[in-house]
């Protein structure tokens, strides 16, 4: 026999060994998945905690009323009035408006680069949103207390309103209708690009033009992605809180539907003054968190469940 | 009343009789035609039918029809490869023309260009002519859309759009304008009879089309394509992607719908092409080495290349 023929207690000696490097590999894989997802609960369940304690009987700074907490449209630390009602409807709303003013440019941005831009244009585009994804937060801050309250500060006077030197919920609007704008379209861009050709060929071989194709065909098939992208630009809006913070203004009550009073979100009230203060006012920020959770997540489901209204025959 | 009358047809003629015995038997065959065409208008072809129908003779060569495609020494090249070089053939009207040849001998590439899908590649240039209606199909006075809803496509692997079966086939209609619901119902139910689909989906034309099996994707693209109401239908390589049986089935749907419409299709094997097609036309290195009636290719094939190709010598 050929002394080159591997022999065969060798060869079940490697199967034995790749059977055992199989199953290390499979728990390593689970270990790491248990932990992020460990992360997740833990957080949640940090928050909880803290949160509802100032809820529940025997809390030493004085118990609170969960319904006067959730209704309430005051939130003043001098009077002990935390009511977070209001916080909810301006989080809401200058998230909303954020992204209606975001979406629809930050998807034809992207229908633009990726099926109509010419090569260099296309790369020049993809890099410009990149850099706008990768500007740290504060630096937008610091743009919008600089630049966009100036903006809003003579739109205040142009309509005849005053405005505390244009820190209001416009700034906020237009302020995250640019931090979110780079999420939306990146997503959107991927999800426009997974399209495949085919479907493009389809319907330009039935006589249907590239508008029309672009619109009817290539972004109806590139909807869950985009709504993803709307989904992730959603959270980084109703979560940012250091560039808010700088030009909201902490309103201490409203909800105001002027949009250039100054205003409060969930993330302005949690942040501002947090390390300045102990006692009721520093646990009920952890209420706040906890409500900013739970305003995120029945968000998603809304978004999710109009997708499934509007997409209707999506593929899953 | 015109589904009853092609069924009729069907049965008088199978589809090798009258590939083999155009010339003995024109005379039934076009009055039919030129019936059918009578009542769906009066195009070129329609009066070439009725030409015929009265007795004058078409030109020499097409024994009985008036050609839907002149390629005139068509030349094709992808940057600086050439993919076609000198082509010259005549798409007959009402036949099904198939292109057989080895992978990368042009097939597709010629297909392309009757409705100038391969304006949509970059670095393609072309010169020579494609004549249809004496018109030149890249010419100025030719609209790419206007054409192409004359020239429906259907392609290698099903692409059924993500939106329901109803609104697939409406899609070319209401990408024309056309917004009439009545009138959308009543196209999209014949076109997927046409097609052989409507039995399966008629009581869920709202399903997504992409839930359907491969066959009835296919099916529903040939529908979507009929919507339009079309003179010619390519199809390119219609039944690679699909089963046996799926492809059985579009098969006999291609010879039914040859009463109304002209076929060029692309396929890759012999034996659908010896099925389903009137004429034949042999690719090979971007040349056509052969083109005529798909019986006498088959089995009297005058050159050496095309009988090496066919009895499976080299491909």
């Amino acid at each position: 026999m050929n002394d080159r023929q591997p022999n065969a207690l060798m060869l079940q000696h490697n199967r034995q060994r790749r059977k055992i490097s199989d199953k290390i590999w499979r728990a390593l894989f689970l270990i790491s998945c248990v932990l992020s997802a460990l992360m997740i609960v833990l957080i949640i369940i940090f928050i909880a905690v803290k949160g509802i304690r100032v809820f529940l009987p025997g809390y030493e700074y004085g118990q609170q009323n969960f319904w006067d907490f959730l209704t309430g449209m005051t939130w003043r630390q001098d009077s002990k009035t935390y009511g977070v009602g209001f916080i909810v409807i301006n989080t809401f709303t200058t998230a909303a408006f954020a992204a209606l003013l975001s979406f629809p440019v930050a998807t034809l941005t992207a229908l633009f680069i990726v099926k109509i831009a010419p090569e260099r244009l296309r790369v020049a585009f993809t890099t410009v949103i990149e850099l706008l994804a990768a500007i740290p937060s504060v630096v937008y801050g610091v743009f919008a207390s600089g630049a966009i309250t100036k903006l809003v500060q003579q739109l205040a006077a142009f309509f005849g309103q005053t405005s505390a030197a244009g820190i209001s919920a416009l700034s906020v609007i237009l302020l995250l209708a640019i931090m979110i704008f780079p999420t939306i379209c990146s997503m959107a861009i991927v999800a426009i690009q997974a399209v495949g050709k085919s479907l493009e060929w389809g319907s330009l071989a039935l006589g249907a033009s590239q508008t029309q194709t672009n619109f009817k065909v290539v972004l109806s098939a590139a909807k869950s992605g985009i709504f993803a992208g709307l989904v992730l630009g959603l959270g980084r809006a109703f979560g940012e809180a250091t560039a808010v913070t700088m030009v909201a203004g902490n309103a201490m009550s409203g909800p105001s539907w002027n949009l250039f009073d100054t205003t409060r979100t969930l993330t302005t009230t949690m942040l501002s003054g947090m390390h300045e203060t102990s006692g009721l006012d520093y646990d009920i920020r952890f209420s706040a968190g906890l409500v900013l959770m739970a305003v995120i997540l029945l968000t998603n489901a809304l978004i999710h469940l109009i997708k499934r209204k509007i997409g209707g025959v999506d593929h899953e | 009343m015109n589904l009853l009358a092609d069924k009729k047809i069907k049965r008088s003629q199978e589809p090798m009789a009258s590939a083999a015995t155009p010339d003995l038997d024109p005379g039934s065959q076009t009055a039919e035609a030129a019936d059918r065409y009578m009542s769906r208008g009066s195009g070129p072809v329609a009066r070439a039918r009725t030409q015929v129908a009265a007795g004058l003779k078409p030109a020499a060569g097409l024994p009985d029809l008036k050609p839907m495609f002149e390629v005139q020494d068509l030349n094709l090249y992808y940057s600086k490869f050439q993919a076609l070089k000198h082509i010259n053939l005549t798409i007959p009207a009402h036949q099904v023309t198939a292109f057989i040849g080895p992978s990368g001998c042009g097939k597709s590439t010629l297909l392309r260009c009757f409705n100038r899908m391969n304006d949509l590649l970059e670095e393609v240039r072309i010169d020579g002519r494609i004549l249809m209606d004496g018109r030149d199909l890249r010419g100025p006075q030719t609209d790419v859309v206007e054409l192409r809803t004359k020239v429906g496509m259907v392609f290698q692997q099903p692409n059924p759009f993500p939106m329901s079966i109803f609104d697939n086939v409406a899609y070319g209609l209401r990408c024309q304008g056309i917004k009439d619901r009545v009138y959308l119902r009543q196209v999209v139910e014949t076109s997927l009879k046409k097609a052989a689909l409507y039995d399966e989906v008629k009581d869920e034309l709202d399903k997504n089309a992409t839930k359907l099996s491969g066959g009835q994707q296919q099916r529903l693209c040939i529908a979507r394509a009929i919507a339009l109401q079309p003179q010619v239908i390519l199809m390119d390589e219609p039944t690679s992607a699909l089963d046996p049986i799926a492809t059985l089935k579009i098969e006999e749907l291609m010879n039914d719908l040859k009463k109304e419409y002209t076929i060029v299709i692309v396929t890759h094997s012999m034996q659908q092409a010896a099925r389903i097609s009137d004429k034949t036309a042999f690719f090979l290195l971007g040349e056509v080495v052969e083109f005529d009636d798909t019986v006498t290719m088959f089995n009297n094939p005058s050159d050496k290349r095309t009988e090496d190709y066919i009895s499976g010598r080299f491909g």
